[in-house]
């Protein structure tokens, strides 16, 4: 899964969210690092929903333009958490290598 | 807001890049996220904004986001299965040209001349039809609808090829190639049967603001 992705999925875990939420949460999220770009971010929402893993929440009409809420379907929380798990067990492993001494103290 | 305007302008230029059937159901929610996102008094693109709406839109028109339902998911294997089938004649008939003229000619040498004609004709056509396998498996992948009457009339060759070697007698001399004919028959048939059923032909032709 390729980060942006993740951290769009990651956005959506907590609640629904419109596009420019989508890229306020990710920004938020990864610290500043990750800036999606209107174009990347709707490549990956229309993935996303052909695959299953968001879909529509709500529309709303905010100065006459149309907003969609995207949220996380069932499929999209199980593949989300897995890729979390997954990263968080390679996380774990590098910190324990590089800091044998505190294995096991802080993950 | 003349600004706004210009700007406004700019994006759909960009975006008119875009798949017809994203662009039904998304255009003005993208813009609306490209107008928030932009600088204050912006009026053109920026280099990187328009690389990366260009890049998403070559993406999606490259590799359409639909499910591929389940039949054609096979449908393309099969297709793949077909060129392997073709490529595994081919390897035979080139690896047993000598010995099966040999054989012929012991036995029967006055139909050295079909054995011949039947050996020139596969190895000529088969890259030809493994080309056209590969070229249908991927126009198929990607819900091509002009795949499937193009897929079925090249089955169609293939059954007319399959009569014409019944009809000359390539199985009495070559029953080997008839097995492989038979073979790549059914995969033809099954995998035109396969991109012809209804759940197929929804990703052929996806409705436009699909939910």
């Amino acid at each position: 899964m390729q980060e942006a992705t993740f951290l769009i999925l990651t956005a959506l875990a907590d609640g629904s969210q419109h596009g420019y939420g989508i890229i306020t949460e990710v920004r938020h999220i990864s610290e500043g690092r990750v800036k999606l770009r209107a174009g990347t971010l709707y490549t990956a929402l229309d993935r996303l929903r052909a695959d299953g893993l968001i879909g529509v929440d709500r529309e709303e009409i905010v100065e006459g333009r149309l907003r969609r809420y995207y949220r996380l379907t069932p499929d999209g929380t199980a593949v989300l958490a897995e890729e979390a798990a997954r990263l968080h067990a390679n996380a774990t492993a590098a910190l324990r290598r590089l800091n044998p001494g505190l294995a096991g103290g802080t993950a | 807001m003349s600004e706004q305007v210009a700007l406004e302008r700019s994006y759909r230029r960009i975006l008119a890049w875009y798949p017809q059937s994203f662009r039904a159901g998304s255009e003005d929610e993208i813009l609306a996220v490209l107008l928030a996102t932009a600088e204050d008094g912006q009026t053109r693109v920026g280099l990187a904004e328009a690389w990366d709406l260009v890049r998403g839109a070559v993406r999606m028109r490259l590799w359409p986001a639909a499910p591929r339902p389940r039949s054609v998911r096979v449908a393309v294997k099969l297709m793949l299965a077909g060129a392997a089938a073709e490529l595994a004649a081919l390897i035979t008939v080139i690896a047993t040209l000598g010995s099966v003229r040999a054989a012929v000619a012991a036995r029967d040498a006055t139909a050295m001349q079909a054995v011949h004609l039947h050996q020139v004709t596969i190895i000529a056509l088969a890259p030809v039809a493994i080309g056209m396998w590969l070229w249908l498996a991927w126009a198929n992948g990607r819900g091509q609808d002009w795949a499937r009457p193009l897929s079925a009339a090249c089955f169609g060759l293939i059954s007319l090829s399959v009569i014409a070697g019944l009809a000359q007698g390539a199985a009495a001399f070559a029953p080997a190639t008839m097995i492989a004919a038979a073979v790549v028959w059914t995969l033809g048939l099954s995998s035109v049967a396969l991109i012809l059923t209804p759940a197929a032909g929804r990703y052929y032709r996806p409705q436009p603001a699909q939910q």
